[in-house]
């Protein structure tokens, strides 16, 4: 019975449609009535009618509990009151596909990855005469940016509501990929400054040696590595960074003949991959990896680091450091009796940002916004009301509106000090990272168009974790000294990327991420990605790295890396000819 | 006399030998049957022990047997937090009840009819019924069938259409095959129709397999979530516990969405709070607490002494 | 014991014959066959309408067309299958796993089944059966989790090897391929045995218990009763679990190998489920006419297991499926 509901699943979920032409054509009154069962209009103690959306983001997300005090405030305010539904058990494209064929659509959806497939089928409300309606809404992008959300029929259906600054990026973390190092390991060392792998290795060693236990007589673990399914990017991609290129996540663009002459590089067979993974064989000889870090799960990944066990790791930050800030703050039991806490102790972890050779700049920060089109916040056929729909999402940005979903109600989540700068008592910033307070409180509508950035005041930040007074507070004491040290305000500042403008076909991962399996350079990835699964994590782990590095570099020729990699070259053209013919000039 | 004596002497003698046998052959069986119970009763002992744990401590990992910083948090989460759940059980309930019901009833008379020796459509449809095990059509055509049968967003989607099981049936008709002929003969003989015979006197012969399968089916409603998200995703007042602890266990586990995804969270999240791992730990409990609790009424049909049960002849 | 032999050689010869196909023998049982019917009309309803949904494998699908709409390709994803040699290594890996599994859980449980009828005491009897099928209710990823615990560097598999001696230093045994299906095959038993055991209980009770008095009056031990009694009575439901499970070798699952899997292991762990997942079931890149045609090739290797496997046993004359 239970292979038998697997069987099901697994067939259910890639067996499709037998005709969708009717689906998509569909009967609008059946799929409406039903999805709008809550739209009779509510008479509420105001006397305001209040409509009620239902919203779907193929993303995992927390539900609110029903009167949620904010989303009924906003509520009165905008006459709308949306519901939630996330992501549970499907991945985007199943749950879009099964939304689709169930004939039931919400009001308002991010379909994610399933976006396009919403559009093909004529599911979407397209946003043109509404953005010139409402000019909060158009304002989020340029015209430019507007023009890259079009699809092949030349309508725009989404906005992508995340990244996006209000007059200039204001970023105080540094969400992508980093060598992390516990700031312990630095105060030890008095603040060194750390550039190459040898260097951060080599810290790691001596810092073990010298201090191989935690205060509750946990060994320590020198260095460890991800490498489960997709999340193998932790073990797979420094060599791009190590050469100091930014995160186009997929191959290296070289632009040393000219801006309007970009040639992409794979980066896997370079020199520097080589080293790079030299060096973490010899580390691995040495016992400074940790031994299980080829078939540790996430999971126990994460178990390893909340010890506070791990001196240092490459990884991207949203992957784990969200994850372990709850065991970093509670007290633990050391040895001789007496209470500690990981984050007094300075384990809390810092971003360095390595390179393959002394003095190169890098760039593992990105400081510009990035630019998603692929998918965002829409509004489906079976709205009734697709107006109020567009009337509601512009509303979302109005100052007083955009205050009440990322910072409260002023005097009961933040207060404003004599020159109008917003801030919180320890106690409301503790209520904010509750999730109890936030299931019954705060109302973010987290998927639905919103700023980052200066605030329209232009005192405060739209959100309050890129608010500096905010910022600085909420760090523990001995990572403030840390960033003290280096000197910096931010984990931007920290790692200190150089500063440079996105090139015109950055992030090219937007393109690999979404590249198709029919076309050779398809396959290719694809299996690429197998190769790499299989053999970066052997030839870490071998006795023979010469031997098994030559085997790897057979294995991967077979795998036609270049018809991937004249895919990628063909999209970077394009995007480098969409560009140009917007009047882009090489700088 | 003696004659005599010499073959008691000998009887004894065989019984002698047997009761050892039988002693070391109880002493092992014993000691083996502890050890796998040990060793099956490791994990729940664990999943109960991360259950009862604070959230962020259980994270490091390292439980075994008992919590180390004791919480009640996990379970407060899931049986008063959220407001799905009072829902959710009412429906679970519900179908648990109605869909065992029909079920068993269901696969209990297609089992009759096939397992009749004369039935002379027996084999065909029998593997009409095979076919159904091994060929899917899958989820996205089924939904569309749901959608025109009118059984999406409705509860009979959870009765209706699951109601017979080809390998539930199989089951069942290898037990009905088993009770001899001569009864039902008996019976016909005495005027009885078909479905006199299956009722009055197959089905109490087939207690131990319906309960059984009252058991299979009792639990595929219990632990059932995917079907309450697929067809009645957008109609809260038909979902089911599992799928609200499923939704809950996922936003729990996700970070919450990108946008707030900077230095908010960046601060030191304050202590006692839930982690996937101890609501999943939780959940899973939960839900096996009453099944647990209302085994013993099934068990007892299956699990008999030597000498009770069974059909004579 | 003699008994319990000819009195199953007599039910296998009755079973062997047809009933003959005759007007007065139809009228005889026109309920079944009304009853029938019905059910028919339900299986077709909800089972074989959807099967629709196949064409889909001929197709190059693409969502938005539908059926109707999408481009017809014939055989070209049916060759892209078998002209891929990773998925004809996820072939032999679900085929292994599901063999393995298939042989160990049948025997086990039934070993357990009757160990477990062997027990005079009561309560330890329904204590050892309660606790043994609770962990069919634990998800994979509590199990994986442990297993995964025990078998680290760290865990303590490696400490008690190291203990006696047998292992110098840790021994990476999720990175070993060789060890791949023994943990998979071991996983399974852990998680299933006991709940796989309850059919096997539940079948024991009807044996006749006549057959067991005769057997001891016969001077047959303990052992001998077991083998020469309860497995006989057990062996039409045997038969019958062992027949449909064959046409779930290919549904060797995807979850414990999923999780238990790596980058090390990914040669022998990969199953079909998972291959489908991967190729097929890519979120951005939904290739429902691959999955589809992948899903084809598991329902003609289950029904041509099935078939065979029921001719085989129609003609020893043991207990069939049809």
């Amino acid at each position: 019975m239970k292979t038998k509901k697997i069987v099901s699943l697994i067939l259910g979920s890639m067996l499709a449609v037998t005709s969708l032409a009717a689906c998509s054509t569909g009967t609008p009154g059946d799929t409406t009535a039903a999805t709008t069962g809550g739209d009779q209009p509510a008479v509420t103690d105001g006397g305001k009618e209040i409509v009620d959306f239902t919203m779907f983001a193929a993303m995992a997300g927390k539900e609110k509990n029903e009167g949620n005090e904010i989303k009924e405030i906003i509520a009165e305010k905008t006459g709308v009151r949306v519901n939630e539904t996330w992501l549970t058990g499907q991945d985007a494209g199943e749950a879009i596909g099964s939304i689709i064929a169930s004939g039931k659509l919400p009001d308002l959806i991010d379909g994610g990855d399933g976006s396009v497939t919403l559009y093909e089928n004529g599911l979407l409300v397209a946003w043109d005469p509404y953005l010139e309606k409402y000019p909060n809404l158009k304002e989020m992008y340029t015209d430019q940016e507007w023009d890259q959300f079009r699809m092949e029929d030349g309508h725009i259906y989404w906005a992508n509501v995340f990244g996006n600054s209000y007059q200039y990026n204001t970023a105080t973390g540094h969400n992508g990929e980093a060598f992390w190092i516990q700031n312990r390991v630095l105060e030890w060392a008095n603040y060194p400054k750390i550039e190459t792998l040898d260097e951060y290795f080599k810290l790691l060693e001596d810092f073990a040696a010298a201090n191989p236990e935690l205060p509750d007589g946990t060994p320590v673990i020198p260095y460890t590595c991800l490498c489960e399914d997709w999340k193998y990017f932790c073990l797979e991609n420094p060599p791009m960074f190590l050469d100091g290129y930014p995160n186009d996540g997929c191959v290296i663009v070289n632009i040393d003949a000219g801006m309007d002459k970009p040639q992409v590089v794979d980066y896997n067979t370079t020199e520097t991959a080589k080293m790079y993974f030299k060096k973490m064989n010899e580390e691995y000889a040495k016992g400074a990896l940790d031994p299980d870090f080829a078939t540790q799960t996430y999971d126990e990944y994460i178990a390893k680091l909340s010890t506070g066990r791990v001196l240092g790791l490459c990884d991207q930050y949203w992957d784990f450091a969200y994850s372990i800030m709850g065991p970093f703050a509670s007290p633990l039991e050391a040895t001789d009796g007496t209470t500690f806490r990981l984050d007094e102790l300075g384990c809390d972890y810092v971003p360095l940002g390595l390179v393959a050779k002394k003095g190169m700049d890098q760039q593992w920060h990105s400081y510009d916004d990035e630019l998603n089109c692929s998918s965002g916040c829409a509004v489906t056929t079976s709205c009734k009301d697709p107006d109020l729909a567009f009337a509601f999402l512009s509303a979302l940005l109005d100052q007083d509106i955009h205050d009440l979903r990322f910072w409260g109600i002023e005097g009961v989540d933040y207060l404003v000090d004599e020159n109008g700068l917003y801030y919180r008592t320890e106690e409301m910033r503790e209520n904010w990272k509750s999730d109890s307070y936030k299931a019954k409180h705060t109302c973010e509508y987290s998927y639905c168009p919103q700023w980052m950035g200066m605030s329209k005041d232009g005192i405060n930040r739209m959100q309050p974790g890129e608010q500096p007074s905010e910022f600085i507070e909420g760090l523990a004491a001995p990572l403030r000294k840390t960033f003290e040290a280096y000197g910096a305000g931010t984990y931007a500042e920290f790692i200190n990327s150089k500063i440079v403008v996105n090139a015109p076909w950055y992030p090219l991962w937007s393109w690999s991420n979404s590249i198709s399996s029919d076309t050779p350079g398809g396959i290719a990835w694809k299996k690429m990605g197998e190769t790499k699964h299989l053999w970066l994590p052997t030839v870490v782990m071998s006795s023979d790295f010469e031997g098994d590095w030559a085997n790897y570099m057979a294995a991967y020729a077979e795998c036609n890396p270049q018809d991937f990699l004249n895919e990628a070259q063909a999209e970077v053209d394009t995007r480098l000819a969409t560009a140009q013919s917007y009047g882009w000039t090489p700088t | 006399m003696a004659q005599i004596e010499e073959v008691s002497f000998e009887r004894i003698k065989h019984k002698k030998k047997m009761a050892t046998e039988d002693l070391i052959f109880y002493i092992f069986n014993t000691l083996f049957l502890l050890l796998f119970a040990l060793v099956t009763l490791y994990p729940i002992l664990n999943t109960l022990a991360y259950s009862f744990n604070e959230g962020n401590d259980a994270v490091r990992g390292g439980i075994h047997l008992l919590p180390r910083k004791w919480s009640l948090r996990s379970y407060h989460e899931i049986l008063f937090e959220r407001p799905g759940i009072r829902v959710g059980a009412k429906i679970t309930v519900l179908r648990t009840i109605l869909g065992t019901l029909t079920s068993l009833a269901a696969n209990a008379l297609l089992s009759f009819i096939l397992s009749r020796k004369k039935f002379l459509f027996k084999s065909s449809l029998s593997l009409f019924w095979i076919i159904t095990m091994y060929a899917s059509g899958g989820m996205i055509p089924v939904l569309i069938l749901f959608r025109y049968l009118h059984l999406t967003s409705s509860f009979w989607v959870y009765i209706i259409p699951g109601m017979v099981s080809a390998f539930n049936v199989m089951v069942m008709r290898t037990y009905m095959q088993g009770i001899p002929d001569s009864l039902e003969e008996a019976a016909q003989l005495e005027g009885a129709g078909y479905m006199r015979v299956f009722v009055s006197i197959i089905t109490p012969l087939c207690k131990p397999v319906y309960a059984t399968i009252a058991l299979f089916v009792a639990v595929y409603h219990w632990n059932s979530w995917f079907d309450a998200m697929l067809y009645n995703r957008f109609d809260p007042q038909y979902t089911t516990l599992q799928y609200e602890l499923m939704k809950l266990l996922d936003s729990v586990s996700a970070t919450t969405g990108a946008s707030s995804s900077s230095a908010a969270q960046m601060t030191q999240a304050n202590a006692n709070t839930i982690t996937p791992i101890t609501v999943r730990a939780a959940a899973t409990i939960a839900t096996m607490a009453p099944i647990v609790a209302l085994y013993p009424f099934l068990q007892r049909y299956f699990v008999t002494g030597l000498t009770i049960g069974g059909v004579k002849e | 014991m003699e008994n319990s032999i000819t009195k199953s050689k007599n039910i296998k010869e009755v079973d062997i014959n047809k009933p003959k196909f005759t007007v007065k023998e139809f009228k005889r049982q026109w309920i079944l066959v009304a009853i029938s019917a019905v059910y028919v009309v339900y299986g077709i309803i909800f089972y074989y309408l959807p099967l629709a949904g196949w064409i889909m494998a001929f197709q190059h699908f693409v969502y938005a067309k539908g059926i109707t709409g999408s481009k017809w390709v014939g055989l070209d994803k049916f060759k892209f299958l078998f002209n891929d040699k990773t998925f004809l290594m996820v072939i032999r890996n679900t085929f292994a796993m599901g063999v393995l599994n298939l042989f160990f859980s049948t025997i086990v449980a039934i070993a357990f089944a009757i160990l477990l009828n062997e027990v005079r005491t009561r309560w330890f009897k329904k204590s050892i059966q309660t606790i043994s099928y609770l962990p069919h209710f634990l998800s994979w990823i509590i199990v994986v989790a442990i297993v995964h615990d025990a078998l680290t560097s760290t865990g303590i598999i490696n400490e008690i090897l190291m203990k006696v001696g047998i292992l110098k230093q840790p021994y990476a045994f999720l990175g070993d391929p060789k060890l791949f299906w023994g943990i998979v095959t071991f996983s399974n038993l852990w998680k299933e045995t006991g709940w796989n055991a309850i059919i096997y209980l539940a079948a024991i009770t009807s044996i006749d218990p006549c057959l067991y008095e005769s057997a001891s009056i016969d001077g047959a031990g303990r052992f001998q009763k077991m083998l020469y009694v309860t497995l006989p009575g057990l062996r039409p439901t045997i038969m019958i679990l062992l027949l449909m499970n064959m046409g779930n070798v290919l549904n060797a699952g995807f979850e414990l190998q999923y999780l238990l899997g790596n980058g090390l292991v990914q040669n022998v762990s990969r199953t079909i489920d998972i291959y489908i997942l991967d190729w097929a079931l890519d979120a951005r890149n939904l290739d429902y006419s691959l999955g589809t045609a992948a899903g084809i090739f598991k329902t003609v290797v289950s029904m041509t297991f099935i078939l065979g496997s029921n001719y085989i046993a129609k003609k020893r004359g043991d207990e069939r499926l049809f």
